[in-house]
């Protein structure tokens, strides 16, 4: 190569997305360790929630790459969540000879991406778009909770269906009850990591540039020959194993499942941390996640009758005032310290 | 010299309105050709018949002689058929190398060269300065040319471009039709071009086929065609007044 074309060669890594990228990964090192750390200075009752919390966090990423990487919105992420608690259930009932609670994580991995992928298929490949596939997966919510009231016998209809909590084994090697709280959370959090690991690599990776110039513009990339429906269905059954694993152990984790975990009303909320939290991020997804939870939580004990309230003016000041929720705020900041031009 | 694309009485209508009719159309490979015509006479809609974007009521369409008719817009794509787009249809929020690097990703064009790739098409559309620019801050006539850049990267061969000058400077447009021209001289690309420009289609010296209420008026070159009376009258008359 010559020293002409050379000057143009940018060094590598500098060709990002907007939004946090390249600074994101060394948060969530930060982030990560402080989750890790913090069983040491904290116990009770912190340690018993925020395993649910991350779960939440993880089906928030999974509606963050749908939302904020493809530009596809999913009001049916409560749906999956509760099918893979109701999966986990039905599993831990039965004798597989092997762990239940692995054969349970495995079918709502399945089970979440099948759904997915099947109803993801017909949508895309019949160029259904934005608000008609919202209407669908809002569906795909009401469909679940109906199905898990009518169904009592199997689910156990309103009355729920409780779930022990799952014991790690290790074939001959011994194994680890999550009955106590802080085993479980070290059970949550490497699963967790590993989400967010995995679906930054396949968002940096080409699966990801794909996605987001669907995002951008879905008819240019069609005419430059990509099998836009194909790539769309992928990351929806994706999403979609994503949200019912982290339902799965949610069931575990909390010892209990019933309809409204996969109503419309708990898919909404989804939707609101991936909004706050900033839905071109996964971290942001994630935290948003894990703090508008814990937030609410803390709302509902000191003002029990307009937590809900206050909640719904933090989504609308940050919907006005940051469109990319906080993440796209913080994404901006070092912009501010920069001389304009 | 080989024919890249012939296409056969094709015909569209829509709902009682002829859109095309009996459109007897041959290009060679490595050549370049101008549709012109006056508003209505059909030519947006011949191009989304060769690109895919709209299936034909009655005849085929050959290209490299196979019968691309029942293809889609990704399968033609994928052959070497790529459309630009009336107004610049690229990825706004995402740098001209994010842009490009998009076209190239469909390509065979190993991971180690991509870089090299990219760049040689940046410069060919003159971007290559501005490769980490959203492109939503370029202006109209670069985002024009990067539309073309992305035809260029992902190898086709038959580019089909809708009004590519359209609302271009005099010079941007005097130096569209040199990268044209170029393209098809050095890289021996097929150009089939719509445009209302008359300027820009004297520049690039090529034959012109009119269209005019959905057939063929005439084809011929350049000064043929702006000889003819017929033609006059039913489109240059307007614009020479």
């Amino acid at each position: 190569m010559t020293a002409e074309t050379d000057k143009h060669i940018p060094p590598v890594g500098r060709v990002s997305l907007r939004g946090l990228s390249e600074s994101e990964t060394g948060l969530a090192v930060v982030v990560f360790i402080v989750l890790a750390l913090l069983p040491m200075f904290v116990s009770g009752y912190p340690i018993y929630i925020l395993p649910q919390y991350m779960l939440f966090g993880m089906m928030a990423m999974s509606l963050g790459l749908l939302w904020g990487f493809v530009g596809i919105l999913s009001f049916g992420q409560a749906g999956f969540f509760a099918l893979g608690a109701y999966t986990m259930g039905l599993a831990m009932q039965s004798d597989w000879g092997v762990n239940p609670a692995y054969i349970g994580m495995l079918l709502s991995i399945i089970a979440g991406g099948i759904l997915a992928a099947v109803t993801g298929y017909f949508l895309f490949s019949a160029g259904v778009r934005a608000t008609y596939f919202v209407l669908v997966t809002l569906a795909l919510s009401i469909m679940v909770e109906q199905i898990a009231v009518s169904q009592s016998e199997i689910t156990g209809g309103w009355n729920g269906m409780f779930i022990d909590r799952m014991t790690l084994t290790f074939g001959g090697l011994g194994e680890i009850s999550l009955f106590d709280d802080a085993p479980a959370y070290y059970a949550v959090l490497p699963v967790v990591v590993l989400t967010y690991a995995l679906l930054r690599w396949l968002t940096s990776a080409k699966f990801g540039k794909v996605l987001a110039g669907i995002r951008e513009n879905e008819d240019r990339l069609t005419a430059l020959g990509y099998s836009v429906s194909l790539y769309k269905t992928f990351a929806f059954a994706l999403s979609g194993a994503i949200a019912c694993l982290a339902g799965a152990l949610y069931g575990t984790h909390a010892n209990f499942v019933a309809p409204s975990l996969g109503g419309v009303l708990f898919s909404t909320e989804v939707v609101v941390w991936v909004a706050i939290g900033g839905r071109n991020s996964l971290l942001g997804a994630l935290l948003g996640g894990i703090l508008v939870a814990t937030l609410s939580n803390y709302l509902s004990t000191i003002t029990p009758e307009y937590w809900q309230l206050v909640l719904g003016l933090i989504f609308i000041v940050v919907i006005v005032f940051f469109t990319g929720g906080i993440a796209g705020a913080v994404g901006k900041l070092p912009q501010l310290w920069q001389p304009r031009r | 010299m080989t024919v890249l694309l012939e296409t056969k009485d094709l015909s569209k209508k829509f709902a009682g309105l002829v859109a095309n009719q009996d459109i007897r159309f041959r290009l060679e490979a490595g050549s370049i050709r101008c549709v012109i015509g006056p508003n209505g006479a059909g030519k947006t809609t011949f191009i989304s018949m060769i690109s895919g974007h709209l299936s034909p009521t009655e005849g085929r369409i050959i290209y490299k002689d196979q019968d691309v008719t029942d293809l889609s817009v990704i399968s033609r794509a994928r052959i070497g058929i790529a459309r630009k787009f009336q107004t610049p249809t690229v990825f706004d929020n995402l740098t001209a190398y994010q842009n490009i690097e998009l076209a190239v990703m469909g390509t065979s064009c190993p991971r180690p060269k991509r870089r090299g790739r990219i760049f040689e098409v940046l410069d060919l559309i003159r971007l290559s300065d501005l490769w980490d620019r959203p492109v939503r801050f370029l202006s109209h006539g670069q985002r024009q040319w990067l539309e073309v850049g992305l035809l260029i990267a992902i190898e086709a061969e038959l580019l089909l471009l809708d009004e590519p000058t359209a609302g271009m400077t005099a010079e941007e447009t005097a130096s569209t039709a040199r990268l044209v021209q170029m393209l098809s001289r050095e890289f021996k690309l097929s150009v089939i071009i719509i445009e209302h420009d008359i300027n820009f289609i004297r520049d690039l010296r090529a034959p012109v086929t009119v269209l005019h209420l959905g057939r063929v008026l005439l084809e011929g070159s350049f000064d043929e065609v702006a000889a003819n009376d017929q033609v006059r009258e039913v489109y240059l008359g307007h614009e020479t007044g």
